[in-house]
């Protein structure tokens, strides 16, 4: 099996190429055909005709459309993203400012949800009926079905202003300069409140399939025989139903490392986190044309890499799957 | 392509066990308190959506009272800051949830089961494309696109409804082409090939009515996935402002939301207790249809 | 203008009538804070830190390249124009200590201060006025450009220390567009060189003279300033540090500043007035200026280009049909006043009262319709207006859909976002009715022209979107733009004012004011400037 992983790989990669190259065609078109034009927001509420005509030609945006595509795809193959309107730098540098916040929020976030998931589904598993299973899967009900931004606020509303225990938005004290521990602590204050409210719903899918794989695997021959032995629940638990039962999990903390990236969107307005969600909402407002297209071209490459990358995993964690 | 790596990808994945369509699933759906709660539930909302206009008559953005005024026996519910009545919005805005989720679940639905069906079917190069097809829209970030074609085209219910509907289907349809290729092989479908049925009777007749069920388990996921992101579309101010929905109401009380809280807390907790009971029946049904779970007592 | 007093927020809260008594208990508990502090309120101190929160991400601190509010809220704070403008928004000295008129009004000389240094040590000279205007301003700054461009003949710089504005004819407005915000000098020897300077390094490490130095920029997050120590202006500025927080939803600016982790809110809501008020630990000043824009009027366009919009009493009808109390009341909560005509009743200079008024009067309105033969269909309905308006404008959507209906008018609502809703007004021209934040500026010359001049009637956003053409009223414009006597100025402009209300080409419906909140240990902030810090100081700096 493992001699086929590199051809697999190979195959995989080279059939995302057209992949991305689709999403960045079809976004250009969508991005470029709205209506909105991007010169006026520049130039505020001034400007005459021969400014903009100069702010068009300066930006390329006098050519015909499908030159500007044919333009922007050489540029990224060159490594070339352009410039944003907004932040009148190059793309590549404002998005790699936002991606440490986002991948911080994000990070935690799945971690927790999934470790604090998985150790839920197997509490359910193991006493199924209990009131301990009963009240965790209310929970998980609540949390499937609560809108994150509405239960963004209504934390920062009990424990941000009412009890003051947190912060209310942003990721570092604003006054203080804080260095080394001392630092890290602020920004874990910080992160508290956004990464429970985004944890949330992961969490309540994990718990939920994990409780639900593991009751189905250990209702399987090969538990019961193992149990007909005399081997201890525990035991066969941790040994094999539990590996098998996390293969749902993992194909969804897959999707989800693609889903937060735009999930967290919400939660970063709610919180001024100032990740890439809150950075895409407003270049969609200002029309920053190559920042949105930056963006996109960012994101369909993680889906697609996570996806390349859970396949994979999932690969190993099951041997009946083959790459084919 | 092995069958483990089409699971989809962003709903519960429901065990795609022994799908044998007994008459007794009705039975079991029923047996399951939580089911019929969320039944009973998503009942009422859908009857307080079919009865809005009749529970509360006029338009409800048009100001009646004075504003800001908390839950009173004139405004159960109190009113907003243009003086409108939250109960009246409430009832209203019932439509708009539902409408957005169900129309969004049948669109991707019937997308999903054409797209997986043939892809299923027919397989080698059909299945190829259709699947590369699949792909291609599971790749676009959802909520994104959402946010750019709301605030580029305006956010009106149909283009709302629309992009979802064609943004949900790939889960839909990788899940039923999996189920078909699955199912291909049973003894009953080859029993029906053996005595010389036509393939698309095979099809229709045979695979499809038992690939269903875990495909309209996820349709019932999508409905309370689609109301969600319906309201933080609207959250944002990109919504159909035609139209009272609960994320509109949650909209206009961002401002209020220490003043008044009644005017965020209620549609909040409508859309709560709506998704919650889309979700109920969701995992009644997924019960009732995957008996294995369910009838395996445990101990 | 700037009423920080408290006599002032009672005789305007007075003057409004019963109608407004919610407004008058809110002026009063605020206007109660400072005069139980001013007992015991001491001299300005020096030091202190003063987080601001802003609504977006500035992404850079050129203010010479753009008009973008965010951006000049930032970086006014670093830099000067070579006029300041007071309260009532009269020039004030800032790099130029004086100046002179030529009889004709053509040539403008400015003197400026010798003791400025740019942060970065270089000496300040009349060479970095002549580079920002000739190498930037006139091409990047869109109000700039388009405001002096066609009209500024030459740049002349005798000595280090003089410049000297040469127009093509006299140009009475002059000296109000040279303030930070519209005509910021930035160094000419940094830029010096640089290609384009609208994606210059320098953009991001600001070297300017103004009050605050830039200390350090997380993108998304917050801007660090810290005091320039040899700022010319003596004494200033106080505050040790301004820090600029980027916080998108309004209300969480406002949680964050109840809960300390902000001292300055500019993007306040008149919504969060209410919120305000139940919160007496916090204060609010409004001002009508801001870098965003001056004197600012909620403005309806009718498109005159449809039927039956072009008929006079059609549009008299729409007008008397429109509450404005109730906008001022639910939307405005308060914070402004009902417009009375195009010229805002706060620049005093040139408004004029002696103005046709339509108030309040449906049955007036219905009678109109009713000559105009616009008579209800089966279902009441006289006549359908599509109303495509920015989503920002939602709550006047609703109350105008609400209020128009009541005379058989229905009104299709289109919420778009801000630049969509400028494409479909301006471009496509696909509408019946526009609403637009008009702002005056600080001259009618800059804001108000634009609005009815026939000339302007072309597809840019912020022109002329009724396509009102008045030759007359052209007439008055040129006229009063190349007049220096101020009164007879103001005769034009109030004879502009007399014609448009009688004409209604436009609904004036609020003159719209900024509302800030902050913390009450601090005191004498600038509301209205992109210099709002300068003279700014807090009780709790250290001893």
């Amino acid at each position: 099996m493992a001699a086929h992983l590199p051809r697999y790989l190979l195959r995989r990669v080279l059939q995302a190429v057209p992949l991305l190259l689709g999403v960045l065609v079809v976004n250009f078109f969508l991005i470029h055909l709205a209506p909105g034009d991007p010169i006026y927001l520049l130039a505020g509420d001034g400007g005459d005709e021969p400014y903009f005509a100069a702010m068009r030609q300066k930006y390329g945006l006098d050519k015909p459309l499908p030159v500007q595509l044919g333009l922007y795809l050489l540029g990224v193959v060159q490594g070339e993203f352009g410039y944003s309107f907004a932040y009148a730098r190059p793309v590549f540098e404002v998005i790699a400012a936002r991606l440490p916040p986002t991948l911080l929020l994000m990070g935690v976030s799945i971690v927790l949800s999934t470790v604090v998931g998985v150790w839920l589904g197997v509490v359910c598993a193991r006493r199924p009926n209990s009131p301990v299973e009963r009240s965790v899967l209310v929970a998980t009900l609540l949390g499937y079905g609560c809108p994150a931004f509405w239960l963004g606020q209504l934390l920062v509303l009990l424990f941000a202003v009412r009890l003051g225990w947190f912060p209310v938005q942003g990721m570092v004290n604003a006054r203080a300069d804080y260095e080394g521990l001392a630092r890290l602590s602020d920004i874990a204050r910080h992160l508290a409140l956004p990464v429970a409210t985004l944890s949330v719903l992961h969490l309540a899918l994990v718990t939920r399939l994990t409780r639900t794989g593991l009751r189905e695997e250990l209702g399987k021959d090969y538990v019961r025989t193992a149990r007909a032995k005399g081997l201890p629940t525990p035991s066969v638990v941790n040994r094999h139903a539990l590996r098998n039962a996390l293969l749902p999990v993992v194909t969804v903390v897959g999707a989800d490392i693609g889903t937060l990236f735009t999930g967290a969107v919400l939660t970063e307005i709610v919180f001024a986190w100032p990740g890439l969600g809150r950075l895409l909402y407003d270049a969609t407002l200002s029309r920053d044309y190559p920042l949105l297209m930056g963006i996109f071209l960012l994101v369909g490459t993680s889906v697609i890499l996570t996806n390349i990358v859970t396949d994979v995993a999932y690969a190993v964690l099951d041997p009946r799957v083959r790459y084919t | 392509m092995a069958s483990a790596l089409t699971q989809p990808f962003t709903t519960l994945p429901g065990e795609v066990g022994a799908p044998r369509r007994t008459p007794r699933w009705w039975n079991r759906f029923v047996r399951q308190p939580t089911a019929v709660v969320g039944l009973a539930l998503l009942l009422a909302v859908a009857a307080v959506a079919l009865l809005a206009p009749w529970l509360a008559p006029g338009d409800p953005l048009t100001g009646i009272g004075p504003p800001l005024q908390p839950p009173s026996p004139a405004h159960p519910l109190g009113t907003d800051d243009l003086g409108r009545d939250i109960l009246s919005q409430l009832l209203h805005g019932a439509r708009v949830s539902l409408l957005v989720g169900l129309a969004t679940a049948v669109i991707a639905t019937l997308v999903g089961i054409v797209v997986g069906g043939l892809a299923g079917f027919f397989g080698r190069w059909v299945d190829d494309a259709l699947m590369r097809l699949t792909e291609f829209v599971l790749v676009l970030p959802r909520f994104f696109l959402a946010i750019i074609v709301t605030t580029f085209f305006g956010g009106s219910l149909l283009t709302i409804v629309l992009l979802l509907g064609l943004t949900f289907w790939p889960s839909t349809a990788r899940l039923l082409r999996a189920q078909i290729l699955s199912l291909r092989e049973r003894e009953f479908v080859v029993a029906a090939r053996a005595v010389g049925a036509a393939e698309p009777a095979i099809l229709t007749r045979q695979v499809l009515p038992n690939a269903m069920p875990p495909v309209l388990v996820n349709a019932s996921l999508q409905v309370g996935g689609a109301i969600l992101i319906e309201a933080g579309l609207s959250f944002l101010g990109l919504g159909d402002r035609s139209q009272v929905s609960w994320g509109y109401m949650l909209n206009s009380a961002q401002p209020f939301i220490l003043i008044a809280w009644w005017m965020s807390l209620f549609p909040g907790l409508a859309l709560l207790l709506t998704v919650v009971a889309v979700n109920l029946v969701a995992d009644g049904l997924n019960d009732a249809w995957n008996p294995q779970l369910s009838d395996e007592a445990w101990r | 203008m700037i009423p920080q007093q408290p006599s002032s927020f009672l005789a305007r809260a007075l003057r409004g009538g019963p109608g407004r008594l919610l407004w008058l208990t809110l002026m009063l508990i605020i206007a109660m804070t400072p005069m139980v502090a001013a007992q015991g309120t001491p001299e300005p101190r020096d030091g202190g830190t003063l987080v601001v929160s802003i609504a977006s991400d500035p992404g850079h601190f050129n203010p010479a390249i753009t008009t973008g509010f965010t951006q000049h809220v930032v970086a006014d704070s670093m830099f000067n124009g070579l006029v300041g403008l007071d309260a009532n928004l009269q020039p004030v000295p800032d790099l130029a200590e004086s100046w002179e008129i030529s009889d004709d009004g053509r040539v403008y000389t400015f003197y400026l201060r010798p003791d400025v240094a740019w942060h970065d040590g270089m000496p300040f000279t009349s060479a970095d006025v002549k580079f920002s205007f000739e190498e930037v301003l006139l091409k990047y700054h869109s109000r700039t450009a388009a405001g002096l461009g066609a009209v500024l003949e030459s740049i002349e710089t005798p000595d280090d220390l003089t410049v000297v504005m040469t127009f093509t004819g006299p140009y009475a407005p002059l000296l109000r567009r040279l303030d930070v915000t519209e005509a910021p000098i930035i160094p000419k020897h940094i830029y010096e060189g640089i290609e384009d300077p609208t994606t210059a390094e320098a953009n991001l490490k600001p070297v300017g003279t103004g009050p605050f130095k830039f200390v350090a920029y997380a993108q998304g997050d917050q801007v660090t300033l810290e005091a320039n120590e040899d700022y010319f202006k003596e004494g200033l500025p106080r505050l040790d540090r301004v820090v600029f927080r980027v916080i998108p939803e309004a209300n969480s600016a406002l949680q964050a500043l109840q809960s300390g982790e902000v001292d300055y809110a500019w993007n306040v809501t008149p919504a969060q007035i209410q919120l305000l008020q139940a919160s007496p630990d916090l204060e609010t000043a409004t001002a009508s200026a801001s870098p965003g824009g001056a004197l600012c009027i909620n403005t309806m366009a009718f498109n005159l280009e449809n039927e039956p919009l072009d008929q006079l009493e059609v549009r008299q009808a729409i007008y008397h049909a429109l509450d404005r109390e109730r906008m001022l009341e639910q939307i405005q909560f308060g914070a402004g006043k009902i417009a009375t005509g195009p010229i805002s009743s706060a620049m005093s200079d040139f408004y004029s009262a002696d103005v046709t008024a339509y108030p309040y009067d449906p049955e007036r309105a219905m009678e109109l319709l009713d000559d105009a033969g616009l008579t209800p269909d089966e279902n009441g309905v006289r006549l359908t207006l599509v109303f495509p308006h920015p989503n920002t404008f939602d709550r006047y959507g609703e109350l105008i859909r609400e209020q128009l209906g009541a005379v058989g008018i229905a009104v299709e609502d289109v919420s778009l976002d801000f630049n969509a809703a400028t494409d479909r007004v301006f471009l496509d021209r696909d509408f019946d009715l526009a609403i637009v934040s008009y702002c005056n500026g600080a001259d009618p010359e800059i804001g108000v022209r634009r609005v009815y001049d026939s000339r302007n009637i072309r597809p840019i956003p912020f022109s002329n979107a009724a396509a009102y053409s008045n030759p007359e009223v052209d007439a008055l414009f040129d006229e009063a733009a190349t007049t220096l006597n101020a009164d007879e100025r103001a005769a034009h402009y109030a004879e502009i004012q007399r014609i448009l209300t009688a004409d209604v080409p436009y609904m004036w419906l609020i003159e719209t004011e900024g509302i800030r909140a902050f913390r009450p240990e601090f005191h004498d902030f600038k509301h209205w400037s992109g210099h709002f810090a300068e003279t700014a100081w807090t009780e709790n700096a250290a001893e």
